[in-house]
This record gives C-alpha cells, structure tokens and sequence, in this order.
C-alpha cells in the first residue's frame, strides 16, 4: 500500500528513483516538441488555439529547462545522496521522514513548474523562471536535505569523511544562499534593476550549476567510479581539489554591458576553473587504469565512462567560451544549445542513468533489468546526442560566421539553420526512444519479484 | 567541530561571500543613469513588456549589441543592428531581456530600422502570421492575442529604439 510517509530505510531514496525517471519522460516529449517547431513553423501554426498558447515555443522552453534540470537531474541527485550517505557514514540516515517531505515538496514544486510555466506565470530570467512560491519551495527543499546529510554525518560511525560526502556538504551550503540571492527570494517579482539583473541572473545560473550540478554531481561520480570498477579512488586529495568551484558568472556574457573589469575577471577565473575540472579527469583515468574492459560488460559503467569523457569535453568547451574572441563567434548562436545539453544531458544525465540503475536494483533488490534494453538505451541515447551535439555546433559555428560576415540578412542566416535542425531533431527523437528503453526498463525492475540472484554478474542482465 | 569541517564550511562561505561582494555588490556600485533613448515606459508599454516577458521572446530574441558588431552587425541591412548597447538602455528595466540565443535577430534598436522595425502596422501581421511577411522564420505565430495585446506589445517593441 501507498503510504504518505514511510520509515523503511531507503524508501524516500526509491521514490527519487521513480519520480525522476518520471519527470525525464517530460522535458524528452517537451523538446521533441521544441525542436519540431523550430524545423518545421508550421506545424506550431497549425495547433488549435484552445492549446496554442500553452504549448508556445517560448512557454514550453522553460518548461522543458526547468522539469529536466529540476524534475529529472535534481531528483536523481536527492536519490542517490540519501542512498549514498548512509553507506559511506554506516550509519542510518538522520531522517527518513524529513527525506520524504523533501520528496512531497520538491515534487510539489515540480508540478508546480510544469504547470506554472506554460501557463505564462514566469519570472523571465534564465533557471529562475519559477514564481515566487515555487522559489520558497526550493530553498526549504535544500535546507532539508542539508539537515538531513549534515545531521547523518554528525552521527556517522566511519570516522573518515569520504570525499563524497564533502562535496554533498559543500554543495547544499552554498546552493541555498546562491538560489535566495540569484532568485531575488525576498521579493516576489524575483527581478533586480537594469544591468544589474542581469549580472545577478549570471552569477546565478554559472553558480547553481558549479554549486549543485557541479559539486554534487563530481560527489556522486566519485562514488560510482570506485563501486562500479571495483579499484579504489586514485587520489582522495585530488578528489578534494575538484571540490573548490569559481566565480565566472559573467563569462556567459562577454562583451555585454556589464564592466570590463568584470568580464576580465571572470575570464581569469575561467581559465583557473581548468585546475580543480583536470585533476577530477586525473583522478578519473587513473582510477579506471586496467579496468576499461569492464565498461563492455557493464552498462552503467560505460554510462559514467562516457559521461565523463563527455563532461572532460564540457569543460573545454566551457574554457573555451571564456574567451572573448571565441565567445564572439559562438555566442547566440546554436552552439551554446549543443553546449548545454553536452553538460546536462551528456555528462550529468549519464552519470544519473548509472545511478538510476544502481540504485533501484539496490534499493529493491529485484534483478529484472533486461540487458538488451539497457544496450539500446546506452546506443540510442548516445549516438543521438552525438548527432544533435555536433549538428548544433556545427550549425552555431556556420551562424556565427555568416553573422561576421556583416553582409549577410538576418533571415538568411536563420534559413542557412534548417538542415541541422532537421538533424538535430532526428538526433533528440533517437536520445528520447533510448530514454523510452530505460523507463521501461526500471519499470519492469519495480514490478518485478525475482530477487537478485548473482550480484557478482548482476549487470549482465537476464 | 573537527578542524577539517571548520576549514569546509569557513573556506565555501568565505569563498561564496567573496564571490557575491566581488561580482554583485562592486558592480552595483556603478551610479549610471538612464541614457537618452531610455524612457519611462508608458501604462501600454509596460503592458506589452509583460506580454514580451509572459511570452518569452528573450529566449529567441537577445537586447544587447556588443562592442566588435556594433554600427556593422547586419539585420536588413549593413549596420542597422544598431549602436552598443550601454548599462544606461536598461535603467527603467527590470528584469532586463539580454537574452543568450539569437534563433531571432537582435531586438535592442529594432525601432530604428526604417520601414520595418519602425511600422507598427509591419509588427502588428508579423504577431499574427509571421511567414507572411518574412517567409523563412521560425518564430511561430501570435494569433491567439487579442487585438489590444498586440496592440500592447507593438508598443513596448517600438520602445526599442
């Protein structure tokens, strides 16, 4: 039976689980959609009107931003930071009930989001689309899990902290003061003046994504890597040196109005950032050294292999952009759409399949995946965000150039784009049936009653 | 606390507040005022920037030319992108439409292109069906606003001078 609140020990951690592979369904129909408008104006044109302002291309994009980053990604990282903390402390988590009213409240907001936005209820600014309430939601969601890894770490009877759990610390102490503060929480429109909002919303969207997305996802990589190649972590003290993330906000506006001062600072830290990102690959390579063959064996393996080389790619780019000369050419264009979904969807989401899989055999001890599913899940969604990655860089280096032409109009360039956008829907809609194998893989996990048998072979499926 | 946990805690915070005071608080600092072609914006005005914001045309469309474009950047025309923008163009604004993709063209100074960006009669089809008067764009069509919110809206976008 359904219960509201359950004691079971990680229970709150499975229903992570299933809500976020849930909410993934969402932000995958979402840009499917997205990206058929953009190749093809005509079907948005031909919709209804009773439906056509709801499913509006500028509705539905943050729409489909805010359900993955917060629905999907999130829920993945509140999952496995309650699976993980009690395992690496040895001791119970602090609380179960606070984790399931995080479970209640963040999908409270989600819902909320999804319902909210393409309603036309938004904030307009970049990840902070969300109102007022739903803002609240999301600080009082961290502060809970915060109480919740802080008080399971006061209580932990493995007196060494495993790097981890540092970064789990780490990264829900700064998220909330970077969330109140970017969001403007204090105020309902959620909006700053002029320039300056601008320069906040910045600071803002680059911090929520090296404070939570960042810090915690290393956190979470750096457990996998160790359980799944079965070789413990190179280094534990260049896992620490990834911790420490920098303040670049205004790299993603460069030549802006914002100061000079300000964007020659940012670009300094950038260029810094490639310290803690090199020693996590490092650390990563180093570990995996003589055990790449079992990647072929183990799909959640390949998933946190290939995430990470994708996230090592992640940061080049990210390095790269800083640059002022390089951000000329690519900015605005669709360069940066490969770009975040190389990070969001290629780095972070593979680490997050990884752990879905981990997690939901672990946590109901039901072996049921089907290792064929899992095979067309890792090749669909790999070879079609390649396809959709390289058809948006592609496309935002050609666009970037027309652009510098300074003799080229404006709608010209913007027909130049149809081919890659066809490309690049062919490449979402693969990714999206490789999400479909995966969801209908940890579906037939949770219904399932065989136990787990062979947990020595475990990944090879039936 | 342990030691370690003191260093955690005080270096992230520290970190953090350092980063705020450094890239929010100085550059807040800056006593700017409005520049010339920014104005208050009128009841109407204001009711079409809610519509802009309601609608998100900043997720196609940026507010903001920079330096190396300026005076050369091409919409129509060599140039017709307009002047660099400046801190002073958002003084009345909040929140600000810079914008990050350009699947649109720039909208900082559409106003001041002649025969298009300046015709309201021009914006007010383009709402409705966009492909008619620019065959080839992607922007999908406003038909579901009533009269006055285009109305509403074409005011706000010939603030955009």
């Amino acid at each position: 039976m359904f219960r509201l609140v359950s004691l079971e020990p990680g229970s709150a951690s499975l229903r992570f689980c299933y809500a976020a592979v849930f909410w993934l369904l969402v932000p995958g129909v979402l840009g499917l959609i997205l990206a058929t408008f953009l190749y093809l104006p005509a079907v948005a044109d031909s919709l209804p009107l009773a439906v056509k302002p709801y499913l509006s291309f500028g509705r539905l994009r943050p729409a489909h931003v805010n359900v993955a980053i917060f629905g999907w990604l999130s829920q993945v990282y509140f999952a496995a930071i309650l699976f993980i903390l009690p395992r690496l402390t040895r001791t119970p988590l602090y609380s179960e009930r606070i984790a399931h009213a995080n479970w209640w409240l963040w999908n409270l907001m989600v819902a909320g989001s999804l319902v909210s936005l393409p309603m036309g209820l938004t904030q307009g600014r970049e990840y902070a689309e969300m109102i007022w309430p739903l803002d609240l939601l999301f600080v009082l969601n961290i502060v809970l899990l915060a109480v919740n890894i802080w008080g399971t770490v006061a209580r932990r009877r493995e007196p060494k902290i495993y790097v981890s759990i540092w970064n789990f610390m780490a990264a829900t102490m700064v998220t909330v003061p970077i969330y109140a503060v970017g969001n403007k929480i204090w105020d309902p429109s959620g909006a700053y003046r002029g320039m300056n909002d601008n320069i906040v919303n910045y600071f803002y969207v680059h911090n929520l994504f090296n404070a939570w997305f960042t810090t915690a996802g290393v956190g979470l990589a750096l457990y996998l890597l160790p359980k799944l190649s079965g070789k413990a972590l190179y280094s534990h003290r260049l896992g620490l040196w990834g911790l420490w993330s920098v303040w670049t906000g205004q790299h993603h506006q460069l030549y802006s109005p914002a100061p000079d001062w300000l964007e020659y600072l940012t670009i300094v830290f950038s260029i810094l950032a490639a310290v803690p990102t090199t020693a996590f690959m490092v650390n990563f390579f180093m570990t995996m050294r003589s055990r790449w063959h079992l990647a072929a064996e183990d799909v959640a393996l390949r998933f946190l292999v290939t995430g990470a080389i994708f996230w090592g790619l992640t940061c080049v780019q990210g390095v790269s952009h800083s640059f002022r000369t390089f951000s000329m050419v690519v900015h605005f264009t669709n360069w940066v759409v490969g770009h975040s979904h190389l990070a969001f969807v290629a780095s972070y989401s593979f680490w997050a399949f990884a752990l879905i899989y981990l997690m939901v055999r672990e946590l109901t001890g039901r072996a049921a995946y089907s290792r064929r599913l899992m095979e067309w899940h890792y090749w669909l969604t790999t070879l079609g965000m390649l396809i959709f990655m390289i058809s948006m860089w592609v496309a935002g280096l050609i666009q970037g150039q027309n652009w510098s032409t300074y003799s080229m109009p404006f709608l010209q360039t913007v027909i130049t784009m149809k081919p890659y956008f066809g490309a690049r829907l062919l490449g979402g809609a693969m990714a999206g049936i490789g999400i479909l194998c995966f969801a209908e893989n940890v579906r037939r996990a949770a219904r399932s009653r065989q136990p787990v048998t062979a947990p020595t072979n475990a990944w090879s499926g039936q | 606390m342990k030691p370690n946990l003191v260093y955690l805690t005080g270096g992230s915070l520290i970190s953090l507040l350092l980063g705020i005071i450094v890239t929010i608080i100085i550059p807040a600092q800056d006593p700017a005022g409005p520049s010339p072609s920014a104005q208050p914006y009128s009841e109407e005005e204001s009711r079409g920037r809610d519509i802009y914001l309601r609608e998100g045309c900043h997720y196609c469309h940026t507010q903001q030319v920079r330096e190396p474009e300026a005076g050369r950047g091409m919409v129509h025309q060599r140039g017709d992108i307009g002047p660099e923008s400046v801190p002073g163009d958002f003084y009345h604004q909040s929140p600000v439409f810079w914008g990050t993709l350009r699947q649109g063209m720039d909208l900082a100074h559409v106003a001041s292109r002649p025969g298009i960006g300046d015709n309201a009669g021009w914006h007010e089809l383009h709402f409705r069906n966009p492909r008619a008067v620019s065959p080839g764009t992607v922007m999908p069509s406003y038909d579901y606003l009533s009269a006055e919110e285009i109305q509403s809206l074409t005011a706000y976008i010939l603030t955009l001078r």
